[in-house]
């Protein structure tokens, strides 16, 4: 949650509001800490992304990134490399919120983030020493991959949902100068973040005020229009509130209901009223698995020279298993597979007599190309070459709705 | 069925063959035919001819003065989706085979005429294929790719049940040949790389029922569970997935236990881990198996390096003296001796290049030889008394080897710890002869493509084998030089076999496209295209070979 994502218009009457466990000083700190990380992910991205060649630029991000993270005042902070940070870097805000007397309910949460950033830290450590390229970026992938972790995610709650996660999640959420108010009710006054045991239940703001903006590290589960107010529930707001022991104050058959009668493009326009990222709540369905059409078509020619013989023409397995289509889906659902178990496949163990030997871009496209073949529709959205995080959160399986080209496999044809 | 076996017996009377043969023309094999099966040259009623896995025939008419006149006397297509793998078996004139998607096939074994053929759609969760059937009690069994285990009626085709076998189908499959022993049918599952723990099964051949279960990986409070670190052992592999033998007299049943898992990281299953990569001598009569002995043959192994080829018992001659050994074969590139009464090693020797076998595969990668798909493969090789020697083919291969460090365990997927390796250099394979006295070699052939087609040798002192580049090649037991051979022009992976229809004998293979373990750019066999024509032909076919 930036420090400015809820800029509230009005005047608010604080007195109004019982404070609980408000802790406005850590959550700037952990805003920042995550600023930190971007910071540090930036660059490297931004490196990757480039054609820079020479081992001083590579380095000299290695180092940019570095400084981020561990900030000015720890001994691998090379001042020389510049910092894209904020100076106190990603461990030294995290170690502020962890030095302090007792725990809270994100405290697990800040010491995973705090040890993958220290993971982060060390392939970068290793990162520095290397000669070759391809070991350099070994180093690289693996420190983004450590970060993508310390970022976490808002729909996680607990040890693994990294700074996102207990922002998103906790008391932690709760910004400097805004009203917490018991979140076994809804508010009687917006903007309102509802508490319960330290639990975020839900982000309450006023429909109508232009400025108002949804906080970044939301994982909203439910979304309430009530007068001129929205409430927006957390995904975690069903449990914490269980504690309430009057589990009646929350519509909860109301909101039921309101779910089943409002359809996604109702709650979207909803939400758009008031906010410009309306791909918050979005956000909330499965996604789908991002792909373009031209991606999908290039597919077309890597799988005929890598794929083919053992998967088959009609991508239903010879000497190997199906690939696409109602088998293949039938499978990835009862196994849980997500869209970043089949990446990891592909990317990493295909083809079988020699992994990894195709080029990110021929993975990315061939990757496409299954997902068309399982009527996945295209989007404008490329299947990422570089891995991650999101592709963990889309589930793979049969497609409702889909209209396959060849309905006994459940297949698409590809052009 | 019973007036054409009397018209076989009398047939076999005027052909003056031997008294084994009339002996095996009743119904169905017996208890005691599986015990003799080894004497009767008409059938072929076991995975590897009989209980001692050794392919390996007394009784022959192809010899090595006739043996090049060896005319193909039919060859039937099947069910091409995938490699063939089949050891047929044969009974009273009837060959039952199966295709890699597990369609099993009632065959005229002089003609090659479809009697049946029931087809079949499992899932497949990674490698397909299938090594056959077992036959016992006019059913024919079959295990199949999705964990089921089925029995069909051995006349009509006709199923009469159909169990789910696997414990876990999300990880398991099989892949390997139903053994029939005292009305129980003996079965090991596929799932060493897809993060399972191996087990050996018997099933009631009646109903199905499952009998016992023997697991490969010792749990907590058992002998050997030590060598595991933490909690490793709980998806630590070591499937059993090719083959056994068994020593009837003394109710010993000999198997190999795969590698273990993650494949190739060790890091976080540090110790031996047994009984991966093991030989265990299993004690089955009693109510459930104990161990006799266990040999372990790659302690530790980080390179997916199972000891694939099924145990082979056999009496043999070691520095003038005869004894009772047990021979194995591992991708590693070691083909082993051990005392069959003890485990105790007779000998080692290396059939493969090896190299860097000491490292485990680490982020920046190295390389090993042989490749993971390289030594000796599931179908393994023959003993011949004659010769005193050991027939057994090899791959010759080196790999590639990475691992992150890190092994994560999806539903279904592999569980490796890394990916299989990049084949580097040449691909090549070895034919190869060793003197079991001496445990050198007698002879070895270098040919230019991986070899992995088992062995059967003749008494007459003839040796057949196939080529992942399709040729079926008849060798000079004593010299090596080639007698005979055939060009499929499909890759063969499995063994052949031998048995008689009206007194004529002959040799089967099976061949058909390449697996994912064997595809060889060099094959030209083409492949299907998008379109769903075929550029060249890709066909899977069992062809009978048998003298003029």
């Amino acid at each position: 949650m930036r420090t400015t994502a809820l800029r509230l218009a009005g005047a608010l009457v604080l007195a109004c509001f019982a404070p609980v466990q408000a802790a406005p000083d850590d959550h700037a700190g952990a805003v920042a800490a995550l600023a930190d990380v971007r910071a540090a992910v930036a660059e490297i991205v931004h490196i990757e992304d480039s054609y820079a060649v020479g081992h001083g630029i590579y380095l000299r991000a290695a180092h940019r990134a570095m400084n981020a993270l561990v900030g000015r005042r720890d001994d691998g902070y090379a001042a020389a490399f510049g910092d894209p940070g904020d100076g106190v870097g990603t461990l030294g805000h995290l170690d502020t919120m962890l030095d302090k007397e007792g725990s809270s309910l994100w405290t697990p949460a800040i010491e995973g983030a705090k040890a993958n950033v220290l993971a982060a830290a060390d392939n970068l450590q290793s990162a520095f020493g290397e000669r070759e390229m391809e070991d350099y970026e070994a180093d690289l992938t693996r420190a983004l991959a450590n970060l993508a972790l310390v970022v976490g995610r808002p729909s996680v709650d607990g040890v693994l949902g990294g700074i996102s996660g207990a922002l998103g999640n906790t008391t932690l959420g709760v910004p400097a100068g805004t009203a917490s108010v018991s979140g076994c009710a809804p508010p009687a006054h917006t903007p309102a973040y509802g508490i319960v045991a330290q639990r975020l239940v839900y982000v309450a703001l006023p429909r109508r005020t232009a400025s108002t903006t949804i906080p970044d590290e939301l994982s909203i589960g439910r979304v309430v229009v009530q007068g001129d107010d929205v409430i927006l529930y957390t995904r975690g707001a069903g449990a914490a509130t269980t504690a309430c022991g009057h589990t009646a104050q929350l519509p909860r058959a109301d909101l039921q209901r309101r779910r089943l009668q409002q359809t996604h493009l109702q709650r979207t326009r909803d939400v758009q009223r008031f906010t410009d990222t309306p791909a918050m709540v979005v956000a909330a369905a499965n996604p789908e698995p991002p792909y373009t059409a031209a991606q999908a078509h290039d597919g077309i020619a890597v799988f005929r020279k890598s794929c083919l013989q053992c998967h088959g023409a009609d991508l239903q397995g010879t000497a190997g298993p199906s690939v696409a289509g109602t088998d293949f889906l039938t499978t990835a659902k009862a196994d849980k597979w997500t869209l970043s178990d089949l990446r990891t496949t592909v990317f990493q163990n295909m083809p079988f007599s020699d992994p990894g030997s195709l080029t990110p871009k021929q993975y990315a496209a061939v990757t496409a190309f299954l997902l068309a073949s399982s009527c996945y529709p295209a989007g404008t959205k490329p299947f990422p070459q570089a891995d991650s995080s999101t592709l963990a959160t889309i589930k793979l399986g049969p497609i409702p709705g889909a209209k396959p080209t060849n309905t006994k496999l459940g297949t698409c044809a590809v052009k | 069925m019973l007036r054409k076996a009397i018209i076989l017996a009398a047939v076999a009377v005027v052909s003056l063959v031997s008294v084994s043969r009339l002996a095996a023309q009743s119904t169905w094999p017996t208890a005691d035919s599986y015990v003799s099966a080894d004497k009767d040259s008409a059938n072929w009623i076991l995975p590897a001819r009989s209980y001692t896995g050794n392919r390996y025939l007394t009784s022959t008419d192809i010899t090595s003065s006739n043996v090049a006149t060896l005319k193909k006397a039919w060859a039937t297509n099947i069910d091409a989706r995938g490699p063939l793998e089949v050891s047929p078996i044969v009974w009273n004139g009837t060959m039952y085979v199966t295709s890699s998607h597990n369609d099993v096939y009632a065959l005229d074994a002089k003609t090659g005429a479809v009697k049946w053929h029931q087809a079949y759609k499992p899932h497949v969760i990674a490698f397909s294929a299938n090594r056959g059937v077992a036959l016992a009690n006019g059913n024919v069994y079959e295990a199949t790719l999705d964990g089921h285990l089925i029995a069909y009626n051995a006349t009509t085709g006709k199923t009469v049940w159909n169990v789910v076998a696997a414990h876990d189908t999300t990880n398991t499959f099989f892949t390997m040949q139903p053994v029939p022993y005292k009305n129980m049918l003996l079965l090991g599952a596929s799932n060493g790389d897809w993060g399972g723990i191996g087990y050996l099964s018997a099933f009631d051949a009646s109903t199905g029922k499952r009998i016992w279960d023997w697991k490969t990986i010792p749990g907590p409070g058992e002998a050997g569970h030590t060598t595991w670190a933490g909690d490793s052992w709980k998806r630590g592999g070591a499937a059993i997935w090719s083959g056994i033998a068994i020593d009837t007299a003394s109710s010993t049943l000999y198997v190999d236990a795969g590698n273990p898992q993650p494949d190739f990281l060790g890091t976080i299953r540090k110790g031996s881990n047994l009984y991966s990569n093991s030989m265990v001598a299993l004690d089955i009569s009693g109510a459930t198996p104990k161990v006799k002995w266990y040999h372990q043959f790659i302690p530790h192994d980080t390179h997916d390096w199972d000891p694939a080829m099924p145990p082979v018992l056999f009496s043999g001659t070691v520095a003038g003296a005869s004894r009772s050994l047990v021979a194995a074969g591992d991708k590693g590139g070691n083909f082993w001796v051990l005392d069959a009464g003890t485990g105790a090693l007779v000998y080692q020797l290396a059939v493969s290049t090896q190299k860097g076998q000491n490292t485990e595969p680490n982020r920046k990668g190295d390389i090993a030889c042989p490749n993971t798909n390289g030594g000796v493969e599931f179908n393994g090789g023959s003993y011949m008394p004659e010769t005193n020697a050991f027939y057994v083919p090899s791959v010759d291969q080196c790999g590639l080897w990475t691992s992150p460090g890190t092994a994560t365990y999806v539903t279904g997927q592999f569980y490796l710890g890394g990916a299989f390796p990049k084949q580097v250099g040449p691909s090549t394979g070895y034919m190869n002869a060793v003197d079991i006295g001496s445990g050198k070699f007698l002879w070895r052939k270098h040919l230019a493509y991986p070899q992995i087609g088992g062995a059967l040798s003749l008494s007459s002192g003839i040796v057949f084998t196939g080529g992942t580049n399709g040729d079926f090649t008849a060798y000079d037991a004593k010299t090596g030089s080639v007698l005979w051979h055939n060009p499929t022009n499909q890759t063969i992976q499995a063994p052949p076999a031998s048995y008689s229809v009206g007194g004529k004998q002959y040799v089967v293979i099976a061949s058909g496209p390449a697996g994912v373990n064997f595809a060889d750019p060099r094959l030209g066999q083409g492949a299907p295209t998008l379109e769903g024509t075929y550029s060249h032909a890709t066909k899977a076919t069992i062809t009978a070979f048998s003298l003029p």
